[in-house]
């Protein structure tokens, strides 16, 4: 049922927010609804950059099946959110095209990469936002920004038309201030897709939705967070007991090693997936061609690639070479596999993992740019796990510390999403989520 | 081999292109099951040892023609490993039979900089590696030769000429090998493998010493070249092809059955049937069907009489029959039967073949078929040692043949002539043996 | 992790560096990779995958198709007479 939708405040919320890389000029549009989509994803109508410059002026001949599927159930894509330059990030901080600011506190981040997906959603009325994860890149903004987001199982959401960044890693999933926009929009964007074959062996999701009646939380997770995270953490596991769910601590030992695994494992597909870049037949073309080609790519690459993008490809491309890849890539294939045995050993019992989502409320900008590249990997160290292992997880604002929101995950073994979106819909009736207060 | 764009009948450069075999920021590989089955099929026809389970992996370089800037290849489970190819008697050792994505095609231009058509990018290539067995450039040779018109035969291939072959061919006449990269077509690789030998030859005459290194061959002038020093190492870095997943092939291997190979049903012909080399992989390499058909007609009648058909009237008409061949073959089988069962004369025998086959009206065949067999039954007659020359050695029949020609000065075609002189003098030598 | 190897990394990365980022990013690797030293002493498997969940025997038909018009993809590109220009290669 089409109906009105307003978007004259759009262009000053963006302005204020700098929650889109593009937007649409329209004032007010005749749809179902509304939605936006994380800049990697590939849409015919904007220009499609993934936060970086070396894609500038990339108009895809195709939408991406997420993006498809919104618009063939009646959505409109308002515009495409700011991210870290093809997810490399945390903060959003790695942006070629503004970074978003933080509505609870615009001298903070609203967390990376899917940082404008999350703003968006935390921002504007009736919005929902589809963003991408590879370690955490929908869970860390959600978190930051104090909405729920679902990160579906590997393979659950077909990823024809995302930009790659690591391809056994990167989940299209989704943001938004309701917890019913999960369950309404999940099953729209979900399903087999030929175009993408790793989307083509899931279980179809269960349409009645079940309860989780008990959660283990890690011991290691909860070592080295900070104590306002872990008093909020713990009056929501009080909350949580209340609610007739069962709470247990567990050891999880493996979980140390998913960091060290999942950089490596992203950053060397990561490095293959970038080599594409280079001056021909997308984005920037505008060297010269009568270069040796060599010097023709290494130019454009070196000039339009920002700085963690540059890292990452080093890093990526060392981590497989020969010599190197028996101690760095294919270990790390193995300990992917060991931590998602462990993970289902724990689901053997218990219905979910629990967890912080970040281990700090968003951190000032200024902050930021003081942390290394390591402390902001290592940041990653609560969201990393469920992605490296493919495993369904949700985040949900589970306190507040000096205004700033505090998130906490849930996470599923592969193919439940079912109960991530019964637990999102029963912790918003038990929970008093704050919005941020947006004056226009 | 990834994407859905047709192989063949492009009329302009990029024109059968998408964004997956054009690598756009945003695509996915898709694997094309039939180039799965095909790769398996070469495999097992090259007794290659087929591994549970296969995937592929990412080959990353950077090149103009090569749009992911890594080809998606396979590196550490190929389809197929350890097999054999006999050439002959001579057992060649096959290391290893993979499948890959073909790159684009890249020219140069005047300005120094150049054009790419990736209408080729992303076609499937079954990469086929040889142990060094082959002893010489000829033999080389006669190896692709034969290996395609089987690999051609058994995964049904339509004739491509040689254009869609290309060769990385290494030699070593002294302790080195040197390897030519991208040879095309069998031609080329002769002489790129005859003009090697000769380099090679003559630098260890001179007290030199070969260099491993790779080389090109220059079509033109004939020569190999050394290719230009990498001054970039190239480091594939090889990883999973993780949009691909694994593949579970013994199964899908188990259950390709192959066809008989034309080499094959030659030398079966040579053991079971007493036909002589020659005479065998004629018949083969003129058709398959027609190869069939030589048994069928056995069924019915004998070798010695198929054979007589088969090689005579029959192979002559085939190229304008094989389209019927289908639905007419079993015409052409009862008229020989009724041959083979004395219904029938050789001479009627020859006139409703030829009318079946030609589709001409058997009157007026009748008619100029029996004026030359009588030209024929004359020339016997006035020279009757021909005969007994004839059962010793078939070339004898020429001389009947040269001199009807000479008679009939072009009113009937050569391979009449030779059709008819053959059939009259077999029914003449088999009757002198009654 | 010395100048010399990420110099021959950004090499094949097709990355030309400056001093500074040379400088900067052997600093970055060499700590990053220190910390993933741990790997060395991970726990191996005896499972096998390039996908977290098992993605097997995903074929696609042989049927020739193109969704999307051949010049609408071209039009982006810097063309001469339908082939797509690039750099010198010799």
């Amino acid at each position: 049922m089409t109906s009105e939708i307003s978007l004259k405040d759009l262009k000053e919320l963006n302005s204020r927010y700098n929650i889109f890389t593009s937007m649409t000029a329209e004032e007010s549009v005749d749809a179902e609804f509304v939605f936006s989509a994380k800049d990697n994803l590939t849409s015919k109508d904007f220009e499609t950059r993934a936060g970086s410059r070396i894609l500038e002026g990339y108009t895809p001949g195709f939408d991406a099946t997420p993006i498809r599927r919104m618009r063939d159930a009646g959505g409109f894509l308002a515009g495409k959110t700011n991210m870290d330059e093809f997810g490399f990030g945390t903060f959003s901080a790695n942006s070629a095209y503004g970074i978003p600011r933080n509505p609870f506190d615009t001298n903070r981040s609203c967390g990376g990469s899917s940082g404008g997906a999350a703003c968006a959603a935390a921002v504007l009325e009736n919005h929902v936002a589809l963003g991408v994860s590879t370690g955490g890149s929908i869970s860390c903004p959600a978190s930051f920004c104090g909405v729920f987001g679902i990160t579906p199982t590997y393979g659950r959401v077909s990823r024809y038309g995302l930009i790659d960044y690591g391809n056994s890693l990167d989940k299209v999933g989704i943001l938004s201030a309701k917890a019913a926009d999960l369950t309404k929009y999940l099953p729209i964007i979900s399903g087999k897709d030929h175009r993408d074959p790793t989307s083509c062996v899931q279980p179809d999701m269960r349409r009645s939705l079940r309860r989780i009646r008990s959660v283990a939380v890690p011991k290691e997770a909860i070592d080295g967070i900070s104590e306002d995270v872990m008093k909020s953490f713990e009056s929501a596991l009080e909350l949580l007991r209340s609610m007739s769910i069962d709470v247990e601590y567990v050891g999880m030992p493996s979980l140390k090693y998913s960091i060290p695994a999942y950089y490596v494992i992203a950053t060397s597909e990561a490095s293959t997936n970038l080599a594409r870049y280079c001056g021909m037949r997308y984005g920037q073309q505008e060297g010269d061609l009568t270069l040796k080609f060599d010097d023709y790519f290494s130019s454009i690459r070196s000039k339009y690639f920002g700085d963690e993008a540059k890292r990452r490809i080093l890093l990526g491309t060392f981590t497989r070479m020969v010599g190197y890849a028996d101690r760095y890539y294919n270990k790390a294939l193995q300990v992917r596999q060991v931590i998602i045995a462990e993970y289902k050993g724990i689901f053997k019992t218990h219905d979910a993992v629990l967890t912080p989502t970040m281990p700090f409320v968003s951190p000032r900008f200024d902050d930021i740019s003081k942390m290394s590249a390591l402390q902001s990997y290592k940041a990653d160290f609560l969201t990393v796990p469920p992605n490296i292992s493919g495993t369904p997880h949700l985040s949900v604002p589970c306190g507040y510390s000096e205004g700033m929101p505090v998130g906490m995950q849930f996470i599923t073994d592969h193919w439940n999403e079912d109960l991530l979106l019964s637990m999102a819909t029963e912790w918003e009736n038990a929970f008093d989520i704050r919005h941020p207060e947006v004056k226009l | 081999m990834f994407c859905s764009c047709p192989t063949t009948g492009a009329d302009a450069p990029n024109t059968h292109v998408c964004p997956t075999c054009l690598g756009m920021p945003g695509s996915r590989p898709s694997l094309n099951g039939k180039a799965l089955e095909l790769g398996l099929t070469i495999a097992k026809m090259l007794k290659c040892e087929i591994p549970k389970t296969t995937w592929f992996s990412r080959k990353t370089y950077f090149y103009p023609d090569l749009c992911k800037h890594f080809q998606i290849t396979q590196y550490d489970t190929p389809i197929g490993e350890k097999g054999v190819y006999h050439l002959g008697k001579k057992p060649i050792r096959i290391t290893r039979v993979h499948l890959e994505e073909d790159p684009g095609k890249i020219k140069r231009v005047g300005d120094g900089s150049s054009l790419v058509d990736y209408n080729r990018s992303g076609v499937p290539l079954v990469e086929i590696v040889t142990e060094p067995d082959i002893s010489s450039p000829a033999e080389a040779r006669q190896f692709l030769s034969e290996l395609l018109t089987e690999i051609r035969y058994t995964i049904d291939l339509p004739e491509d000429g040689e254009r869609s072959v290309r060769c990385d061919c290494n030699i070593s006449v002294g302790t080195e090998r040197c390897e030519v990269k991208n040879v095309t077509g069998l031609k080329n690789v002769e002489r790129c493998l005859t003009f090697e030998a000769v380099r090679q030859t003559k630098l260890l005459k001179a007290g030199r010493t070969i260099e491993r290194e790779t080389r090109h061959f220059d079509e033109e002038r004939k020569v190999t070249m050394p290719a230009r020093k990498k001054e970039y190492e190239a480091d594939y870095g090889y990883i999973g092809e993780p949009d691909l997943g694994i593949f579970h092939i013994a199964r899908i291997a188990e259950n390709i059955k192959l066809r008989e190979s034309p080499l094959n049903m030659a030398s079966r012909f040579q053991s079971e049937y007493g036909l002589d080399e020659r005479t065998a992989k004629q018949i083969v390499t003129t058709s398959m069907k027609l190869a069939e058909l030589f048994e069928e007609l056995i069924k019915v009648s004998d070798v010695q009489t198929a054979k007589t058909w088969i090689t005579g009237g029959i192979s002559a008409y085939w190229k304008g029959f094989e389209p019927s061949a289908e639905e007419k073959k079993k015409d052409l089988i009862s008229i020989i039967s009724d041959f083979h069962t004395e219904r029938i004369t050789d001479t009627e025998c020859n006139i409703r073949i030829r009318s079946l086959m030609t589709g001409e009206g058997q009157k007026e065949m009748t008619d100029s078929t029996a004026d030359l067999d009588r030209l024929i039954d004359a020339f016997i007659d006035e020279n009757p040692s021909v005969v007994a020359d004839y059962r010793k050695n078939d070339r004898a029949a020429n001389r009947i043949i040269g001199s009807v020609m000479k008679q009939t000065g072009g009113r009937y075609s050569s391979a009449d002539i030779v059709d008819a002189t053959r059939r009259l003098m077999d029914a003449r030598s088999q009757r002198s043996d009654a | 992790m010395d100048r010399e190897i990420v110099e021959r990394v950004a090499h094949i990365a097709h990355l030309d560096l400056t001093e500074e980022e040379l400088e900067r990013y052997s600093k970055d690797l060499s700590e990053i990779l220190e910390y993933f030293q741990m790997l060395d002493i991970a726990p191996e498997s005896e499972e096998f995958g390039f996908d977290p969940v098992e993605v097997a025997d995903v074929l696609r038909d042989d049927i020739p198709d193109m969704e999307i018009p051949a010049d609408a993809l071209l039009s982006q590109m810097k063309t001469y007479n339908d082939f797509v220009r690039g750099p010198r290669i010799s």
